[in-house]
């Protein structure tokens, strides 16, 4: 499975390079990811079988139409039509981790309440490259969910500053 | 002369004998004495010592038999001393048993109530720790979503962007 999603990934990375919108569909993918995972609705309506896959493509189209590169919005509705949604956002992290490697660069994800403008991103990133020790491409997702703060995952590590990690820390505590 | 007046006078009485059937009757008594002397007084004799001896005979036997009586009588009497020895003996074991078994039944009787007790006061003393624990636990929860509520209430845009400047500091501070 590993492999596949591998090759899966090679080929979109391969599409978004030869298109030379590689940065722009690897953001716009990456944020598709996100919205998939945090979208149960949208998940099982794009994994659901018994939907015809040109529904499940016209959804696709619907959400990205004029709003994504329309690279971006063909790769997902070919990932849709291969019968391959289920393994969507791990195809689009390989495809974000591959694209960092190329940069020479490590994918954070970063996670905030409220969306990060350039120079925050930016400094984020320098920030976590100081940290880690290895070059920063920050990948952010707003998630009310961290309330305040940012968490940030580097490969298998992970910066907890959120103030929902403070208050689970309490109440472990209590 | 007075003794033979009165023997003639008696011979003239027709009931007493003639002085001649009186020395016959006297001879023949003799003869029959001395024949009897003879021949029946050394059998009757040697009956009357075979008599003696087999009653001789009989007493010893006797004798032996009431001396192996009593020697048996001896032997049941301390067989029988031997017996209410021994069932004595048996008695005392049984009592002895008895109080043992009843000292063990009364010590494991007591050990289980020690014991009983001592779960009782250390299900007791759990029971409190669960509760204590769980007062805590929910004071606590209701103490964190009060928190969450006035977080969520207070985080505004500049209070979100402090923390995160905060963040991106102690971050940048790593090495």
């Amino acid at each position: 499975m590993a492999d596949r999603t591998d090759a899966y990934a090679a080929a979109l990375f391969a599409v978004a390079v030869a298109e030379d919108a590689l940065d722009r569909v690897e953001e716009e993918l990456f944020r598709v990811a996100r919205t998939i995972e945090g979208n149960d609705e949208l998940r099982s309506t794009l994994t659901d079988e018994v939907v015809p896959v040109d529904r499940r493509q016209g959804i696709v189209e619907d959400l990205l139409g004029d709003r994504a590169h329309h690279v971006t919005t063909a790769l997902v509705s070919f990932i849709v039509g291969v019968g391959r949604s289920r393994q969507l956002p791990a195809i689009i992290d390989k495809l974000v981790e591959r694209a960092a490697e190329e940069r020479s660069e490590v994918v954070a994800e970063v996670r905030t309440a409220i969306p990060l403008d350039n120079d925050l991103r930016e400094r984020l990133g320098q920030a976590l490259s100081t940290a880690t020790g290895k070059q920063v491409s920050v990948k952010a997702v707003v998630d009310e969910s961290v309330l305040g703060g940012v968490v940030a995952q580097v490969g298998d590590t992970i910066i907890d500053g959120t103030v929902r990690h403070r208050l689970n820390q309490l109440r472990a505590a209590l | 002369m007075t003794g033979a007046g009165t023997l003639l006078a008696v011979a003239k009485n027709p009931i007493l004998p003639e002085m001649k059937e009186v020395l016959w009757f006297l001879l023949a008594f003799f003869i029959l004495l001395v024949v009897m002397w003879k021949k029946a007084v050394p059998g009757v004799r040697k009956a009357m010592n075979e008599r003696a001896e087999k009653i001789r005979d009989n007493l010893e036997e006797a004798e032996q038999v009431r001396n192996e009586a009593q020697e048996v009588l001896k032997q049941y009497k301390r067989q029988l001393a031997d017996a209410r020895d021994e069932s004595n003996r048996i008695i005392e074991e049984a009592r002895e048993t008895a109080e043992n078994l009843r000292r063990d039944m009364l010590q494991r009787a007591e050990t289980q109530v020690a014991e009983l007790r001592e779960r009782s006061r250390e299900e007791i003393k759990a029971a409190q720790e669960r509760a204590t624990s769980e007062l805590q636990s929910r004071v606590g929860t209701m103490a964190i979503e009060l928190a969450e509520k006035v977080v969520e209430q207070s985080l505004n845009r500049d209070a979100n962007l402090r923390l995160i400047e905060r963040y991106i500091e102690q971050v940048g501070s790593r090495s």
